[in-house]
């Protein structure tokens, strides 16, 4: 068509009706009026319309027929469904008696054979005539039944022959008998049930190794016999056995039923994978356990919005004789998104052969954590809320929210599993530590027969093995086990390095000062190791758990790094003669510890601000303990310190005791620190800190008094000596009733309990001291404490009565 | 209409339970929803969606509703799959940037856990073959070479079933321009027919 031809159809257009003749006024009159009809009508007839309109039909009706002929070419209904049942059966298939029809479906029916010379029955597959004549559909129908015939296992339907080209397109397969899968799991056991799901998902799984997506699967497409065997049936192009069919399932005989469709199946023009033929075996696998669907609904569109959107219903809600382990299994495999799932079907026949084997199943279904997370949040601000009126105290409050934690993160389930100790797990690890402990004998000893590079050789595969192996493992979602492969790799890394370093001599050469090296001078079964060449080594490994970290979004290499970074911390003091101070200065080896508890303490505090809580978790408490260590390093050897606070407080005359109440004190400044930061974290190194404060003061309290007791008893003229005891005395039980009733604030159990052992430990000194052979002291003990229990039974009566004397007063 | 059977008829017998009744108001109306869907889709949808997707969406759709379809007329049935397409077409669009991150997601035939499998064959489906049928690329040009509003008119009246009247109100237009419109598109179209042949 031309440009200017464009041009005058649009002016044509443009100029409408007013310029058209009374003709075409006719014409177009006479043809609104076809139109209206036959959009309110069945079929009108063109020739019947244009007896009306004589005067018109000439030049009207080549345009109707145009009309019509955009339908194409079988536009009108085929006459009855009876199409096909009227068709007549062929005599003879590919050499076959045909003995009558098993079924019948869209794309053509499947008929009963008998091959007479081998007395065996068979079903034969023809296409629909309609479809005969159409080459391509008529290909494909074809490569079907040829890339079927390649393919030969046990339990998918086998392909016996191809049809002649000169005879109806057909193709001869084995006859199946037998009942649909979920009518003949209905009379078996759950164990049953699940063996038979285990055969159908590996021959999906062998379908799938062979290029072929089933795309279809569902229960009326795999038939039992009574041996138990499934056979599947019924790929690509739809064909359909079953004769009766309650439910909608072919409603073009083009389409599979929705009931089994994945959530990337309702989508139109998205991929299939086989994870998607792994959904609709999880949803077999749920009617088979249930008896129900997973996902039905009335209407199509609710349907789909509950495959794409809804969690099913537990399937041992709706039958509580359902082992979670099938339950776990049958929700992995009904993840909404496929990378959650199962990623093969051989990973979900493999998990179904754990429970057949009566071993935990690997599938860690993400249903329930959402199922509980919704609840969970809702909970936690119901909590929030609580907090603040004491109704929850602070520590059950911290102890909700991290068990809530747990429970809402994903990976957590498979941690728990992992943590859990069952035969296989401790088996797992007490290997991997074997393992760990065999490599690091090699690699602190020296063997004849295993000399330098051989050495290196093994170590090296054995580690190169566990890293390919876990991650092997790992990314065919065994978690729980490719963590410990890993986890090793983690541990033998450092050692293979070492060894590496000392056959092939890196950083060999000791340094200049030999006092400070840890292991270079040790005797000779002994390898020597450099502090270099530790510390080069430590370093090394560092980034391979954090791009394991990475790899796996494990914490537990987290905690791994931390764990190194101690050791890098350490290797790094060693290199800087931390050795020589142990010998001559302890104190200032302890002090060297506090800048590595600092590092720590920031570090973990960026990290938590980095939003990953779950690394931070393990750098605090390594912070803490350095921090702890170091101080009472400090306060037990240090003379500096010693000497400080004896310059500042001369009666303290620099005793060991009142260092440690002045760590005590540094605690506390640290707890309430700690305690102001916004992070959850924090508050528990607060907590942790403040944890130690009542021993240490209590018992140095409780020394002191003892040590001047005594060097009073000895020189009783020493009244400086009697002074000090008596105030210590004094000041002990006081202290211990400062911490009973500071507990309260902070709901600290352990300032409670010290308090109350220590007050005790007082009320014992004052017997030895002070009333000694006085009866009243112990009447006065009972009188006390009787006194104190009627008042704590009448609190608020009394409490009320002296708020009511304090207003009169007022 | 010796012979053959009412939609109307078909349509009950579906709701009682005849699946086979359903095929038969599919072949029906496949062709004529195939050409509406090619046109409702967006250019940019095109490129990503094969019709035959959404025609299959469609009827699979249809088949579980139908139950709540009262029939009134042949148009009535038409218009009704009509909207559903409208909607298919509209939730496909949505999910097409979903659809492009999974695809980039999903795992490719050939996996770390299944090294041996190979790149995997899609079967397709009757529907699918249907929209590549040749007359239905011969149709779809003849349409195509139309002026934009003859097409339309043909569309409205042919494919969606529309009643002059409905199409005046559609457009916006007289009844008697949208017949004075439809026959010169008819007469055009028969034109390129033939000199198409």
């Amino acid at each position: 068509m031309g440009g200017e031809d464009e041009r005058n159809d649009a002016k044509a257009v443009g100029g409408g009706a007013e310029r058209a003749s009374q003709k075409e006024r006719e014409l177009a009159a006479a043809l609104a009026r076809y139109v209206d009809r036959s959009s309110r009508e069945e079929e009108v007839d063109i020739d019947e319309f244009c007896k009306g309109i004589p005067e018109l039909a000439k030049e009207l009706g080549p345009l109707l027929e145009s009309l019509q002929g955009m339908d194409g070419p079988d536009s009108s209904f085929p006459s009855e469904p009876a199409r096909e049942a009227t068709e007549e059966l062929p005599d003879k298939l590919s050499g076959h008696k045909i003995l009558g029809e098993i079924g019948a479906g869209g794309m053509g029916r499947v008929l009963l054979g008998l091959d007479e010379r081998l007395g065996r029955k068979v079903a034969i597959k023809t296409l629909n005539r309609r479809y005969r004549d159409n080459e391509s559909v008529r290909t494909r129908f074809m490569q079907e039944a040829r890339a079927l015939a390649q393919i030969s296992h046990p339990n998918i339907v086998r392909i016996f022959s191809l049809g002649q080209p000169e005879e109806t397109p057909h193709f001869v397969m084995e006859l199946v008998e037998g009942s649909s899968l979920v009518e003949a799991a209905r009379a078996l056991t759950l164990r049953q049930k699940a063996e038979l799901l285990q055969k159908v998902a590996l021959a999906v799984d062998f379908l799938h190794a062979h290029q072929i997506l089933h795309r279809d699967l569902k229960p009326t497409n795999i038939l039992v016999g009574v041996d138990l065997e499934p056979k599947i049936l019924d790929f690509g192009l739809a064909q359909h056995m079953e004769s009766d069919s309650t439910r909608v399932t072919h409603p073009g005989e083009i389409m599979g039923t929705p009931d089994y469709f994945s959530p990337e199946h309702t989508v139109p023009g998205s991929q299939f994978d086989p994870r998607s033929d792994v959904f609709s075996l999880g949803t077999i696998l749920y009617e088979v356990l249930t008896g129900s669907l997973p996902f039905h609904a009335e209407s199509f569109g609710e349907q789909v919005r509950r495959i794409r959107e809804e969690l099913p219903i537990l399937p041992r809600r709706r039958n509580p004789e359902v082992p979670g382990e099938l339950q776990d299994v049958c929700l992995k495999a009904l993840e909404k998104k496929p990378e959650n799932r199962y990623a093969s079907a051989k990973e979900m026949a493999d998990d179904l052969e754990r429970f057949l084997a009566g071993e935990k199943v690997h599938a860690a279904p993400t249903a329930y954590a959402s199922l509980i997370a919704g609840k969970i949040e809702q909970h936690i601000e119901e909590l929030e809320v609580q907090e603040p009126v004491e109704i929850l105290s602070e520590y059950e409050f911290d102890g909700f929210l991290k068990t809530y934690g747990r429970l809402i993160e994903r990976e957590d389930a498979w941690i728990l599993e992992a943590r859990r100790l069952t035969l296989p797990q401790v088996t797992l690890y007490l290997g991997a530590w074997i393992l760990t402990v065999g490599a690091a004998l090699l690699f602190l000893f020296q063997f004849p027969h295993l000399r330098g590079k051989v050495s290196v050789a093994l170590i090296a595969g054995v580690a190169g093995m566990t890293i390919w192996s876990g991650l092997r493992i790992w990314r065919r979602s065994q978690l729980r086990i490719g963590i410990a492969f890993l986890l090793t790799f983690c541990l033998l890394l450092p050692i293979v390095l070492l060894l590496a370093m000392i056959v092939y001599r890196i950083a060999g050469v000791p340094s200049p000062h030999k006092e400070w090296e840890l292991l270079a001078n040790v005797p000779t079964p002994f390898r020597s190791v450099t502090n270099a060449q530790l510390w080069w080594a430590i370093l090394l490994t560092l980034p391979v758990c954090a791009w394991l970290r990475r790899f796996t979004h494990s914490s537990v290499f987290s905690l791994m790094i931390a764990v190194m970074g101690v050791a890098l911390s350490l290797a790094t003091l060693l290199r800087l003669g931390w050795l020589e101070f142990a010998k001559d200065n302890p104190g200032w080896f302890y002090f060297r510890i506090l800048p590595v508890a600092m590092i720590f303490f920031v570090a973990a505090f960026a990290v938590e601000r980095l939003r990953f809580p779950n690394d931070s978790r393990y750098f605090y408490p390594i912070a803490v303990v350095l921090t702890l260590l170091a101080m009472t390093g400090l306060a037990a050897q240090h003379h500096p310190y010693q000497e400080w606070l004896e310059r500042n407080l001369p009666w303290t005359r620099g005793q060991l005791e009142y260092l440690f109440i002045a760590n005590a004190g540094i605690y506390f400044t640290l707890q309430a620190i700690c305690d102001r930061f916004p992070s959850s974290q924090m508050r528990a190194v607060a907590k942790a800190f403040r944890f130690v404060i009542p021993g240490h003061i209590l018992t140095s309290l409780l020394f002191l008094w003892f040590n001047a007791y005594v060097q009073w008893q000895d020189n009783l003229e020493d009244l400086a000596k009697k002074r000090e005891a008596r105030i210590l005395e004094y000041l002990l039980p006081a202290v211990a009733c400062l911490f009973i009733f500071g507990s309260i604030r902070k709901q600290m159990k352990n300032f409670f309990v010290s308090g109350m052992v220590f007050l005790a430990a007082g009320i014992v000194m004052w017997q030895f001291d002070l009333f000694e052979k006085e009866s009243r002291w112990p009447i006065f003990l009972l009188i006390l404490g009787a006194l104190l229990m009627v008042v704590a039974t009448r609190y608020s009566t009394i409490k009320m009565a002296v708020a009511r004397m304090v207003r009169r007063r007022a | 209409m010796d012979g053959q059977t009412s939609t109307y008829e078909l349509v009950e017998r579906f709701k009682k339970g005849d699946t086979g009744a359903f095929s038969l108001v599919f072949q029906k109306y496949q062709r004529r929803l195939a050409v509406l869907v090619h046109y409702k889709m967006s250019a940019e949808l095109h490129g990503k969606i094969e019709v035959d997707d959404i025609l299959q969406e469609v009827f699979l759709a249809a088949a579980q509703d139908m139950k709540h379809f009262t029939y009134q007329s042949p148009g009535s049935l038409l218009a009704w799959l009509s909207r559903i397409a409208d909607h298919v077409i509209v939730d496909a669009a949505r999910y097409q940037n979903r659809g492009k991150r999974r695809a980039e997601e999903m795992l490719r035939f050939r996996s770390e856990s299944n090294p041996t499998g190979p790149e995997p064959v899609d079967s397709e489906t009757p529907s699918r073959l249907f929209a590549r049928e040749e007359t239905m690329q011969i149709l779809l040009k003849r349409l195509d070479a139309l002026p934009a509003e003859y097409r339309e008119m043909i569309v409205l009246a042919k494919f969606e079933g529309l009643t002059t009247k409905e199409i005046s109100e559609r457009v916006g237009k007289p009844r008697e321009s949208v017949a004075l419109l439809l026959h010169r598109a008819l007469r055009r179209f028969r034109e390129l027919e033939a000199t198409s042949g």
